[in-house]
């Protein structure tokens, strides 16, 4: 896969979203000069702690890609489980594919070249409906989660008001 | 967009008959012609070769890149036909989005999903899973050839 191929399936996928936009997300690029880093809004699922939020996410896509996944960083603050305290988003579909180190994810949960960024944005809409416990990428997140949840959705308010401000 | 290039050759099936040895003793089977660019990027000389598929080859181990290069003869085994647009089959490539044009070569994997050669061979060096339906690449046929 060159990395003109690259170029011209992630051209297909923006041209694509833009024609048919998908619900829950809006997607363009952070540069337009460059088809390999996207930014991404992504409103927050109704009947879920970030309903009301609006909240801006960067793509970074390598040459390789469909072989190899993007990374996904949250530029808009945001208290998750499964994102990092500076936004990277941990979540198994973007982990690399091949022999799985640590034993604990099937390939079906790991990147395949078949992911698209409607593919991936979906996940993440989903993995913010529904945190995975098992694996926190924001450990102090998790336990809140779990053992403090009235302290968790105030941070979550507190984000959601916040993505709102910086987005009007 | 480049993906069409014309092969006449019969696809390489018949490989897989017989008992062939894969041990790479006598140098392994036969490389189907098309393929010796990709090939060539994992030859352990290779010190520089920034092609994609060795982007994580640079600092890989010698060990890792024997397992490449096994990895390498085992996917030339999977037959290749020519696509034919009167069949049900797949119309694009589901990993470049990309129509498949007809006579053009296409890799069938055992679940009988089809792709462009140069698409699914990156693949399937990284993962030996079918991508749209996640079905192991011949597991039995690669345990027998990687305890040998």
């Amino acid at each position: 896969m060159s990395e003109l191929q690259s170029s011209l399936l992630l051209k297909k996928q923006l041209a694509e979203l833009n024609k048919n936009p998908v619900e829950g997300f809006s997607a363009g690029l952070i540069d337009e000069n460059d088809i390999f880093r996207w930014e991404v809004l992504i409103i927050g699922p109704p009947d879920t702690l970030y309903e009301g939020g609006f909240f801006k996410a960067h793509l970074y896509f390598p040459k390789e890609y469909p072989l190899r996944p993007p990374r996904m960083k949250f530029v808009t603050e945001i208290w998750h489980p499964n994102i990092e305290k500076n936004g990277d988003v941990c979540i198994s579909i973007l982990h690399e594919p091949g022999d799985d180190k640590w034993g604990y994810e099937k390939a079906s949960e790991r990147w395949l070249p078949v992911h698209t960024v409607e593919t991936i944005l979906i996940s993440v809409i989903s993995m913010l409906a529904d945190p995975n416990d098992e694996s926190p990428a924001n450990v102090d997140a998790a336990k809140e989660w779990r053992e403090s949840y009235p302290d968790f959705k105030r941070k979550v308010a507190r984000c959601v008001r916040k993505s709102q401000e910086e987005c009007s | 967009m480049g993906n069409c290039l014309k092969i006449n050759s019969a696809d390489d099936i018949s490989l897989l008959r017989g008992s062939e040895s894969f041990s790479g003793q006598d140098g392994g089977p036969t490389p189907v012609s098309q393929h010796e660019p990709m090939t060539q990027v994992f030859y352990p000389t290779s010190s520089s070769s920034p092609g994609d598929a060795a982007g994580a080859g640079n600092h890989m181990s010698e060990e890792d890149q024997i397992k490449i290069a096994k990895r390498i003869g085992l996917v030339q085994h999977l037959p290749i036909g020519t696509y034919d647009s009167s069949s049900k089959k797949a119309r694009e490539c589901v990993i470049c989005m990309v129509e498949f044009c007809v006579d053009e070569a296409v890799r069938y994997l055992p679940c009988m999903h089809i792709y462009h050669v140069h698409c699914i061979d990156d693949w399937l060096i990284r993962s030996l899973t079918c991508p749209s339906c996640l079905e192991p690449v011949d597991a039995a046929l690669l345990t027998s050839y990687e305890t040998t």
